[in-house]
């Protein structure tokens, strides 16, 4: 258990500190990289030298390099560090369909996860524009696969598969390892964006049988700016980014050799993950049957499913979640009302709408995300201060206006 | 955050130097401070250079961002597209077609600003809204809160601020209305704020360097641009064609593309028939008008002789009112010049702002 330092800031919330549970947009720096970062410091030299400058950095790649396929059960070759998990995807994507476009008889057809990031919803329509075919592989209400129904879509065509192992705001968790066998059945690959499932569960890539997958060090307590592909040995995809030979050629650019240690440090604190799965989980649960005993009119979503042990998505119905959310923030808690990089939008989510929830249901939905370092009187305070929000936000809802001789 | 003996203020800040002046005043008169953007246009669907003294485009988010983060208090862009959309653009290209000339940053704040604003406010626990209007509230000699002309004369934005309502003015502060423009830039500069020397904004925001014409052109369907011609008032007499009557306003002199020995103004437009009056000066002078939509801060009598704006810089001009059904027969002292139908008249006692409406 660690409390990232950054959180002791005054403020009136009942913990006289920051609350953070947004931790699927991105997770803080675990402290003790604080202590290393300088040390790796040191080794600022060009990890391509042949002189003495070249070797430090190369050593901490190489030693960030064992750490991470040994947590995700790959041989160290097929580990190839990019700049982040949008960067792997985007890789994966159009490296596959370069590759094939490049073979005499192309596979054009593309099978995409419907609630996917959007670094691979918007990079398979741009696919799309080049000529792919794209189909999407829809989600149930609960947020599960049909495995009949995924069954049904994979083509003698399908060139490639890519489905999320977790989702990022229901948390929901695929069956990959049964989708990634369907898929090789017709001879497709299989990619899965493991970014939201690392650190949360294992995420091993011989087990769950994948071709490729992606990972994000920000998900995982590393610095910002790296992220991992995984690459099946024998399987090959066009690099996105040609020049220097590093990574084997398959992603040149002179690397972030401290992120990258930072990801490859984080790597080797998995072997915690179960107490802390534990810790997530039980807070988790405790979290929402609270919820549900305190407020009423609330749902979770997914819950029914496999789940993430950190997320929770909740729809709170007659509150709209971006309102929430501000008075949280104002409060010292920090929570989302879905993904992060669509805040903003007022469109509701996609992912939920792909779930089958109302454009209001949508609209009334938070996400609660919790870390490693959660602790329980943060939940707690979080449960007594949602209760009060919810209740003040209703009172005006209820009257059905805001003004009005309400303010006279 | 704790709640100061001063109270909790949301401010509605554009990115430009007035609403951040006005936030940073009011934090360090001891409010706590919530700052909030309405992004209420999708800014790269035209040709505005960004910051360029608009309101709200993305950098100017950014800007206002770059205060409240300095000065650390919280701080949210609202998404209001939809909302400025149907209140505010719709209506402004509606009004062009009707032969109009219309008072958009009126409807801003009477459905953005101090409707869904007030809205938020309660709904963020803040005690007060305040905007970066040059308008001063005051309280009458019973302790009712009123709306008066600010300090700075010539930044006045009273006027925008006619159809508000009266149980709302409890809740406002305009922390600007004792300073002038000037002072307000000297105090960004030795706060060394983002945007100290950026420059006013100017015109409509959303419009933009492409002329309101070209906007309204952008905005609707072409066979709604209906070809007409252009007639001499009173003869009948027709001097030439015109490509849709939104070119026009009424008062209107340059650009008629007429070639014509003597100066003709625009003195009627006909939504119906497409015909544009012109003619001579002395036909745009007019002793009375009538408002429609009126909203009243206060009680006006026929017997008392107020003052009125009819348009945004207009010096002010005595007169009566009068109510008539649902309209307000406005009567001057002397005639004035080009009462311009959909702009807003706003009416005055002294410096109080008292109400308004809209030219018919």
């Amino acid at each position: 258990m660690f409390l990232p330092q950054m959180m002791k800031v005054e403020t009136a919330s009942l913990l006289k500190e920051k609350v953070y549970l947004d931790n699927n947009a991105t997770t803080f720096l675990h402290p003790r990289l604080r202590e290393m970062v300088p040390l790796w410091l040191e080794h600022s030299g060009n990890p391509s030298s042949i002189h003495w400058g070249g070797r430090g950095p190369k050593n901490l790649i190489r030693e960030a390099r064992q750490n991470v396929a040994h947590m995700i059960g790959s041989d160290i070759l097929e580990v190839v560090f990019t700049a982040s998990g949008s960067e792997s995807n985007n890789t994966i994507l159009k490296g596959v369909y370069f590759q094939q476009m490049k073979a005499p008889k192309p596979r054009r057809h593309y099978l995409i996860g419907a609630v996917e990031h959007p670094s691979v919803l918007v990079t398979s329509k741009f696919l799309e524009s080049l000529g792919a075919e794209i189909d999407y592989i829809p989600v149930t209400p609960e947020g599960s696969i049909d495995l009949d129904v995924f069954k049904s879509k994979l083509r003698p065509d399908t060139a490639l598969v890519s489905c999320m192992l977790a989702n990022n705001e229901t948390g929901s968790i695929f069956p990959i390892k049964k989708m990634a066998a369907l898929a090789h059945d017709v001879g497709a690959l299989f990619h899965t964006d493991a970014v939201q499932a690392l650190g949360k569960i294992p995420v091993n890539v011989k087990d769950l049988g994948v071709d490729f997958a992606s990972l994000a060090g920000h998900k995982f307590y590393s610095l910002r700016g790296v992220g991992v592909l995984y690459q099946k040995r024998g399987t090959s995809f066009e690099s996105l980014i040609h020049g220097g030979g590093q990574e084997r050629h398959r992603r040149a650019g002179t690397e972030n050799t401290l992120a990258i240690a930072s990801l490859g440090f984080m790597a080797g604190e998995i072997k915690n993950l179960q107490s802390y799965y534990e810790n997530m989980k039980s807070l988790r649960d405790h979290f929402e049957s609270q919820v549900l005993e305190r407020i009423p009119n609330v749902s979770i979503t997914g819950s029914l499913s496999p789940r993430l042990p950190n997320t929770s998505s909740l729809v709170i119905e007659g509150v709209e979640g971006e309102t929430l959310l501000m008075n949280l923030d104002m409060e010292g808690f920090a929570i989302s009302t879905g993904a992060a990089c669509s805040s903003g939008n007022p469109e509701p989510s996609s992912t939920l709408m792909a779930m089958g929830l109302t454009r209001r249901q949508a609209q009334s939905s938070l996400r609660v995300s919790l870390g490693w370092q959660t602790r329980r009187e943060e939940i707690e305070a979080f449960i007594l201060c949602l209760e009060d929000v919810v209740q003040r936000l209703r009172s005006f809802q209820n009257t059905g206006n805001y003004g009005e001789g309400e303010y006279a | 955050m704790p709640k100061t003996s001063k109270g909790r203020v949301l401010v509605a800040m554009s990115g430009g130097v007035d609403s951040s002046v006005a936030a940073v005043l009011l934090q360090e008169q001891g409010y706590d401070v919530v700052g909030i953007t309405m992004q209420v246009w999708d800014y790269t669907e035209c040709d505005i250079e960004e910051g360029a003294g608009t309101c709200c485009s993305s950098i100017d988010v950014d800007d206002a961002r770059a205060v409240a983060d300095r000065y650390d208090f919280p701080f949210y862009v609202m998404n209001c597209e939809a909302k400025f959309k149907a209140y505010v653009i719709d209506d402004f290209v509606n009004q062009y077609l009707q032969g109009k000339t219309p008072s958009p940053c009126v409807n801003c704040n009477t459905y953005l600003k101090f409707d869904h604003l007030i809205q938020k406010m309660k709904e963020l626990n803040c005690d007060y809204l305040a905007t970066g209007h040059y308008a001063k509230m005051t309280k009458d000699s019973e302790g009712r809160s009123q709306i008066v002309v600010s300090h700075d004369t010539w930044k006045d934005q009273t006027y925008f601020l006619f159809t508000m309502r009266k149980e709302v003015l409890p809740y406002l502060l305009f922390p600007l209305g004792d300073m002038t423009k000037d002072e307000v830039r000297k105090y960004a500069e030795d706060k060394k704020l983002v945007n100290a020397r950026k420059k006013d904004s100017v015109g409509i925001c959303f419009v933009g360097n492409q002329g309101y014409s070209n906007f309204i052109e952008s905005q609707v369907s072409k066979d709604v641009l209906v070809p007409g011609v252009i007639k001499r008032y009173p003869t009948g007499e027709t001097l030439g064609e015109h490509k849709g009557i939104h070119l026009f306003t009424y008062g209107q002199r340059k650009g008629l593309g007429l070639d014509h020995h003597e100066p003709l103004f625009v003195l009627k437009i006909d939504p119906e028939s497409h015909v544009v009056w012109v003619g001579d000066e002395s036909y745009l002078f007019s002793q009375e008008m009538e408002l429609v939509q009126t909203s009243w801060l206060d009680i006006v009598k026929p017997e008392e002789k107020v003052r009125l704006k009819i348009r945004a810089h207009h010096e002010g001009a005595w007169a009566h009112l009068e109510q008539k059904g649902d309209r307000t027969v406005v009567k001057f002292e002397i005639p004035q010049r080009a009462i311009t139908p959909g702009q807003a008249a706003v009416v005055y006692r002294d410096n109080q702002l008292v109400g308004g409406g809209w030219i018919l």
